[in-house]
């Protein structure tokens, strides 16, 4: 700031992530708690991408697909403990299967096709 | 029907993602951001890096990571929710204008009565400090920005859904009713037991919109300790670091603890609701239930005075001529405050009925956290004491402040003995002492602040004439409105009513009439805050308060100043000083400032 005024003006200043993923939780509240499929498994989809593409965005993580997997194994772990334990609410935990099995899915599309088109530029 | 109904679910998600996806994809490639230890001004990159930078239009808004678009941001969407809620609150006294229910149904003045309240609290208070935090505490440390700043723009935008959830009762949903649970959602009524109308999904979404506002509030709070902790100019120490910066600093340590208990107790009030827990069901959940929610709650009542204490404590010395008196003891007090209110919450549960000894206890707490506020209050009159005053509308508010404050300090200091509490607990004397500090002192120091900074955020000056009838209105609302109530409490009036007896009608009226008046006053600050806003004086200089004559300048002002310089010297074009590093850009810079000329 001191060696340039002004230029806190011009620092680092778009994410085009953060809405989504305040967009995302809501969205995956809604369809868990009121058991609406769609709802569910398309808002833990934007919440998981948008995580995703903010920590590459930031550099906290290098390997998109690697970050994926990881958010996809999360998923998969707490849908599995909603649908096949005592807790036993069956429809949402398939939800969660769903949405961690089409991130995953999304993944890998993401780095076979569109990622090496981006490279190119 | 069911099929249908899920199959145009899933056809509206799918577009939505798909519209996403491809909105991303474009902002994507327009690549202007770099990542977060990226720097970005150094470098070969640097002048596409810079001239690329802020994209335009809307798209800035929903993409901003800059702390003082946060600000805006914040501010916006405070002062929007607190039209909102003031404009619930005026049909309320409209309607209590009269014993008998007449303009509104019973039920529906308690939907407002609840939205109004969670409204207020949550998505003006906190959001409104939050709006100043924002914009000025890496100011006045000398950081460049937030620790996180990406994560500080994921906070704000939990909060427009969090609205939409709380106010979703009030939209023509099929099958949906507004909560009527009053703010502190006691159980067994929020839990949905019993012949109620409180099963309604209205309740579950406000639920999930206050717990959204609770996670973006402990966002923003280790967001603020981490900033302040680790990101403040080599030369602001913790001697010298600002009072505003301590108070926010304080109070992110009390939402760090308070804030995840009731999301916390939320999600097992939903569990109850939802899926057959019974924590709140079996004997003790109704007590258990307060625990949890003071134990947050009354916090939060810090939560909310601490940061405006601070912006008064900033101001008011300004318009003083004179330093803040007695600075360490201000700083002192308010970590005490922090400190202590976590220990008095219990005062909410005198009437509940339980263990004496346990109320004694809390009774000689809540007594003691009169005393640092007291500090407060005899240093910033004694800042005050024989100083050059300047009667300017910020000042005013500040002075309103301090007023307002002492009066509802007081009745509430009557309150924590348990046996006054014990015969004006549920009456109108709790409104009219709680409304003394959230309207008299919480939203009379957000004024202070929004009229102090105004050239700042605006580059322009508001109408002082204005500025004043604002003040004065809402000064004479404000005592007119609240000092009914406190009289009604001692008159037995019982809170939370949409009807009464005839015998307080008088009182009623004197409090509707200064509603009214509180509102014209909103009405006129509203118009000065647009028209100033767009058509106002333009500021240039770097001091409009003349702050330099009693050298008491602070680092958000010289900031301001060397703004104005540099914008200045590159023409008004932010950009054209910084482009002529490197080659097209500076052509078209200048090309575009040939046009212009």
């Amino acid at each position: 700031m001191d060696e340039a005024p002004g230029l806190s003006d011009q620092y680092r200043t778009a994410s085009p992530w953060p809405v989504f993923i305040a967009l995302g939780i809501p969205i995956s509240e809604l369809g868990l708690l009121f058991d609406l499929f769609p709802l569910a498994v398309g808002g833990l989809l934007l919440f998981g991408g948008s995580v995703v593409g903010i920590l590459k965005e930031s550099g906290y993580v290098t390997s998109t697909i690697r970050a994926v997997t990881a958010l996809a194994v999360i998923f998969l772990a707490f849908g599995a403990w909603l649908a096949f334990t005592d807790i036993a609410l069956v429809t949402r935990g398939y939800a969660v299967i769903a949405a961690a099995i089409l991130l995953a899915v999304g993944g890998v599309v993401f780095e076979l096709f569109v990622r090496e088109q981006r490279q190119t530029f | 029907m069911e099929v249908n109904g899920q199959l145009a679910l899933t056809v509206l998600m799918g577009v939505f993602l798909i519209a996403v996806a491809a909105w991303l994809a474009r902002v994507e490639d327009w690549r202007s951001y770099t990542p977060l230890a990226g720097g970005g001004t150094v470098g070969g990159t640097a002048e596409q890096y810079v001239s690329e930078e802020k994209p335009s239009g809307v798209i800035r808004w929903l993409t901003t990571v800059d702390h003082k678009d946060i600000g805006m941001l914040y501010g916006a969407y405070a002062l929007i929710a607190f039209a909102v809620g003031g404009l619930m609150v005026v049909l309320m006294r409209i309607e209590l204008a009269d014993p008998s229910m007449t303009l509104i149904s019973n039920t529906f003045y308690n939907s407002l009565l609840t939205s109004h309240g969670i409204t207020m609290l949550f998505l003006f208070g906190t959001p409104i400090i939050a709006a100043f935090s924002n914009y000025f505490i890496p100011l006045l440390i000398g950081a460049d920005d937030m620790a996180f700043p990406r994560i500080n723009a994921i906070a704000f935008w939990l909060l427009p859904p969090a609205a939409l959830l709380i106010w979703a009762g009030f939209f023509p949903i099929p099958d949906v009713i507004p909560a009527q649970t009053a703010w502190t959602m006691y159980t067994p009524l929020s839990a949905g037991v019993g012949s109620g109308n409180q099963v309604n999904a209205g309740v579950d979404l406000m639920l999930l919109g206050l717990h959204l506002s609770g996670v973006s509030a402990t966002m923003g709070a280790i967001n603020f300790i981490a900033t302040i902790f680790t990101e403040r100019d080599e030369k602001v120490s913790w001697a010298n670091l600002d009072i505003f910066s301590w108070t926010i600093l304080t109070q992110s340590g009390l939402i760090l603890f308070a804030f995840p208990l009731l999301g916390s107790a939320i999600a097992m009030l939903l569990l109850d609701r939802n899926f057959g827990t019974m924590f709140f069901s079996v004997d003790g959940g109704a007590i258990l239930w307060q625990h949890l929610f003071w134990f947050f709650g009354h916090p939060e009542v810090y939560i909310l005075v601490l940061p405006p204490m601070g912006i008064v404590s900033l101001v008011l010395p300004r318009f003083a001529g004179r330093r803040l008196f007695g600075f360490k003891f201000v700083v002192y007090s308010t970590l005490a405050i922090g400190v202590l209110s976590f220990g008095v919450w219990a005062h909410h549960m005198f009437a509940t009925g339980i263990d004496p000894r346990l109320r004694a206890s809390f009774m000689a707490v809540s007594l003691a956290i009169a005393i640092p506020s007291a500090v407060k209050t005899f240093n910033w009159i004694t800042t005050m004491w024989n100083g050059k005053i300047r009667l300017t509308t910020p000042m005013l508010f500040c002075i309103g402040f301090v007023s307002n404050f002492i009066i509802g300090g007081v009745t509430g200091v009557f309150l924590a003995s348990i046996p006054v509490d014990l015969v004006l607990h549920d009456t109108y004397y709790v409104v009219g002492h709680f409304h003394y500090i959230v309207m008299g002192a919480i939203a009379f120091a957000g004024f202070a602040g929004l009229y102090y900074w105004f050239p700042i955020y605006t580059g322009r000056m508001y109408q002082v004439t204005l500025g004043k009838w604002h003040f004065w209105l809402s000064m004479v609302g404000t005592n007119l409105t609240f000092f009914a109530m406190i009289l009604l409490g001692y008159g037995g009036m019982p809170r939370r009513y949409a009807t009464y007896l005839p015998q307080f009608a008088t009182l009623h009226q004197v409090a509707t009439v200064g509603a009214l008046i509180l509102l014209v006053g909103q009405i006129i600050f509203v118009w000065n805050f647009a028209q100033s806003w767009l058509e106002g004086r333009e500021v240039e200089d770097g001091d409009p308060w003349d702050l330099a004559d009693d050298d008491l300048t602070t680092a958000e002002w010289t900031w301001f100043e060397r703004k104005l310089e540099t914008a200045v010297t590159d023409g008004g074009e932010d950009e054209t000083e910084l482009a002529t590093d490197g080659g097209q850009a500076v052509d078209d810079a200048d090309a575009d400032s040939a046009d212009d000329a």
